[in-house]
């Protein structure tokens, strides 16, 4: 059996475009859509930046309004790419052609990377509280006539999955991964898991995330990770990240499965790796030791050689340890290669549970178009960052083979490993 | 593709219950047909159309876990994942090593109520006294309103922190989210991560509560859980005629993994192998599965087709059975479309009759209930059930527990948002006859 597990389709919504054309357009001109947080008007908000969708209209996103009453801003992000990815890679239209569809709709699998519930899930509930003063009796009491019956459904953190299967009617394995960021890259690996086990043909792969609600731009502000300044990988003065939305979705086939109904095939999942550096909640280890392990473990997986590696997409969200941590670690695994770094959420912001597929989608590109983007808010290069050939400039590959990487709370760290035209 | 598969052994098990807070007094509360459902004591739930659940009983983490300092960045929830992991580990009489730590991987399925409502309620008096948030003043005192340790236990991986933390696991990790699917996927996933060589131990399972003020509220207003409020203990009766929701409960069931070879060759006692699973999506409502059976046929199909073992060979189905009308009946009509005329004398129960419905958590403990079904020889029973549904006419095992040999055990999950997972396990006897 080929372990071989193709991309035969993609798309995507950052902050910088509303799919995946125009977000690669946007990056390889440098361009950042990072801006102040629309719902915080002029009101002085010590961190105030954020990569949101611009001129959300979820009517534009989604076709289905009854759909719109039961989901919330983040489900629309992903439902919306889940219909990019699978429009692109004309799945729906192969079923059609199909004498049996249920064998198909069996074999397909839906893999999500989930931001979970969120802060403003729970606002809902902030009506009911009003006068209740600690009282739990007659908050429940007022509960049941303001919040709407439906609150429950509107916030599970399986939403997407469970409506992507219903329109599409895809009836395969699925999971649905809470692992902040690296849960898009996560879902990408779980995917292939399945593909390669034999139990599906094809998978839906998607992961999204509306990272910068107001709540949580005070709370990450409070334990030090935001800049209000700007994302700036790999500075010298870098001194946060920032939040961000989006949705990226990937179809992910067996290479039997994408000949066999003549696709194309736009890029191949080699390998891919999940370490965990136990060091608690928020913390991350500084020597970077949890994202050399991955990337060894996912070319491990793909069997292919640190010296084949053409370019990097590195976590790089802009705070001081991550990545002087990750620096460190391509300086143990590559050495002193000049193999090209490069990074995106300077522009689309840090999407946390979108961001493996989105950055996944970014170099799939950049190794089919040959270009590496540079980092235009790269300035200095940061002293404790040395030894990494990163660049405000753009750059070339040095093969069709890249790495993509990932980091999140929990000391999790994630490498996928990719190439272009399979 | 030539050497032989990997086989996972199931040597460690722990449990917090409605009806226990360890595996022993779980077990001996299950023999005994115990209800675990009460009147709410957590907080005054006088005010809420449902007051009745299943919670945890006079839990104490610091009898499992002796150190304090980690503790305050957990939620309940994930307190009882601690104390649940602690017990298996100890029971499996293995720990991760400076040497093999990067070999242990993690895997658990976990709740979504990751939110306190102490919090809500402290933000709604400091930032939305009339129900609508004031934005200046957010932005003014948001990120002074915080604790770090709070923001921390928010995070919906803080429980996955602390079970890395503790056990300093630093291999695979995932956290699964598919409702009431997310424990069984858990364990499935576990199984395959062993299998694929990426991890040789894996500590899995499931953990979630519910059962607070904004979770109540939410089935509430979804008219999901039973009402009986004057009569707790018959409320949850799967596969009952006058069957009316669900209960919720709450609690951690963990499993210590490991290959079967270096779990034999140390000398570790196996309580059976997980042998496959099944998962699939149904793709017909958030809530529900259809009558057919669509969805769950294909994930006991699968889990049958991955273990290798026929329908003749099933013993015992731990059922999902969670006592709402459309579940029993779906989950039968499923069990009917695979089995065809094997379904009528399989023995079938649903534990959540006596501990409710652990959500996130509940296909971990039942296969934990499954593994100790095998090791005792004994089913556990369908209690409540004594008004026979016309429809559900299956062997629900509603007379008591049913001492009997069990070689080969099925455990159903279906969840919310349609996600379903069937897990086999396998007594050691046939698991080492399959071996030869």
């Amino acid at each position: 059996m080929s372990r071989g597990v193709v991309i035969t389709g993609f798309g995507c919504l950052t902050a910088v475009g509303a799919d995946a054309d125009v977000t690669w357009e946007a990056i390889l001109a440098g361009r950042t859509g990072i801006r102040h947080a629309a719902d915080l008007g002029d009101f002085d908000f010590p961190y105030r930046l954020a990569g949101e969708i611009k001129d959300y209209n979820p009517r534009e996103l989604i076709a289905d309004r009854k759909l719109l009453k039961v989901i919330t801003r983040q489900d629309v992000f992903g439902l919306n790419a889940v219909t990019q990815a699978i429009d692109h890679s004309k799945i729906i239209e192969h079923r059609t052609s199909l004498a049996d569809s249920v064998s198909f709709d069996d074999r397909t699998g839906v893999f999500v990377g989930s931001p979970a519930t969120k802060y403003s899930h729970q606002h809902d509930f902030l009506a009911a509280l009003v006068g209740t003063t600690g009282d739990v009796a007659s908050f429940g009491a007022r509960a049941m006539e303001v919040v709407h019956p439906m609150w429950l459904l509107r916030s599970l953190p399986n939403n997407v999955l469970a409506y992507a299967g219903i329109r599409y009617g895809f009836k395969g394995a699925n999971e649905n991964i809470t692992a902040h960021g690296i849960s898009g890259a996560q879902a990408i690996a779980e995917a292939c898991r399945y593909l390669r086990d034999g139990v599906i043909d094809r998978a839906v792969v998607v992961g999204y995330d509306s990272a910068s609600e107001l709540e949580a731009l005070a709370y990450y502000g409070s334990v030090g990770l935001l800049s209000s300044e700007g994302l700036r990988p790999f500075d010298q003065r870098r001194d946060g990240t920032v939040l961000g939305e989006g949705a990226g979705a990937l179809i992910l086939e067996t290479r039997r499965a994408a000949e066999s109904r003549g696709a194309t095939v736009y890029g191949e999942v080699l390998g891919s790796s999940v370490t965990s550096e136990a060091v608690g909640v928020l913390a991350v280890r500084e020597d970077g030791e949890g994202v050399s392990r991955a990337i060894r473990l996912a070319l491990d997986d793909a069997g292919t050689a640190v010296g084949e590696v053409g370019m990097i997409s590195a976590h790089a969200n802009g705070t001081r340890v991550s990545d002087a941590g990750e620096a460190r670690a391509f300086r143990e695994v590559f050495g002193d290669a000049t193999v090209p770094v490069t990074a995106f959420k300077w522009s689309t912001g840090h999407t946390v549970a979108a961001s493996g597929v989105i950055e996944s989608i970014l170099t799939l590109l950049c190794l089919t178009e040959a270009r590496v983007p540079g980092i235009a808010t790269l300035e200095r290069l940061s002293t404790d960052c040395h030894g990494i050939n990163v660049s405000a400039e753009e750059q070339k590959p040095a093969s069709a083979l890249g790495v993509v990487v990932t980091r999140g709370f929990a000391g999790l760290n994630s490498c996928i490993v990719l190439s272009a035209n399979g | 593709m030539t050497a032989a598969p990997r086989r996972v052994a199931i040597t460690g098990l722990g449990m917090v219950t409605p009806l226990g807070n360890d595996v022993a007094s779980t077990w001996k509360a299950l023999l005994a047909g115990e209800s675990g459902v009460r009147e709410i004591a957590g907080f005054d739930a006088s005010g809420f159309p449902t007051r009745i659940a299943a919670e945890v009983k006079g839990f104490d983490v610091r009898s499992a876990i002796e150190e304090r300092k980690s503790l305050k960045y957990a939620t309940s929830f994930s307190l009882f994942a601690l104390a649940a992991a602690e017990e298996a580990v100890r029971d499996a009489g293995i720990r991760p090593t400076a040497a093999t730590a990067e070999r242990w991987g993690l895997v658990s399925g976990s709740g979504m109520m990751t939110q306190e409502f102490g919090f809500l309620e402290r933000f709604q008096r400091r930032f939305a006294p009339q129900g609508e948030i004031d934005v200046a003043k957010l932005g003014a005192e948001g990120d002074r309103f915080i604790a770090p340790t709070e923001f921390a236990r928010h995070r919906a991986v803080a429980g996955q922190a602390l079970l890395h933390e503790r056990f300093g696991i630093r291999g695979y990790s995932a956290n699964l989210h598919t409702a009431c699917a997310s424990g069984g996927q858990a364990l499935g996933l576990a199984m395959r991560v062993i299998r694929s060589g990426q991890s040789d131990v894996v500590l899995a399972g499931g953990y979630d509560t519910m059962i607070n003020p904004i979770g109540l509220a939410g089935f509430c207003l979804l008219g999901a859980i039973s009402t009986d409020n004057d009569r707790p203990t018959q409320a949850s009766r799967p596969f009952d005629l006058t069957r009316n929701g669900f209960v919720l409960g709450e609690g951690a069931g963990f499993m210590v993994l490991e290959e079967w070879q270096s779990a034999t060759k140390r000398g570790a006692k196996i309580y059976g192998e997980l042998a496959g699973e099944g998962n699939s999506l149904s793709s017909y409502r958030i809530t529900d599965s259809p009558p057919s059976g669509d969805g769950p046929i294909q994930a006991i199909r699968g889990a049958l087709e991955d273990a290798g073992e026929s329908v003749e060979a099933i013993d015992y189905v731990n059922a999902h059975g969670t006592s709402t009308p459309m579940n029993d009946l779906s989950e039968t009509n499923a069990i009917k479309a695979v089995f065809g005329a094997r379904a009528a004398d399989l023995a079938i129960s649903s534990t959540k009759s006596q501990m409710g419905h652990l959500i996130a958590a509940a296909g971990a403990v039942e296969g934990v209930i499954c593994a100790l079904a095998i090791e005792h020889a004994t089913a556990p029973m369908t209690i409540n059930l004594r008004t026979p549904d016309p429809e559900c006419d299956l062997d629900y095992i509603p007379e008591g527990c049913r001492p009997m040999t069990i070689d080969v055990a099925l455990s159903n999950s279906f969840g919310f948002g349609g996600s379903n997972s069937c897990l086999v396990l396998r007594s050691p006897r046939r698991a080492e006859r399959l071996e030869d």
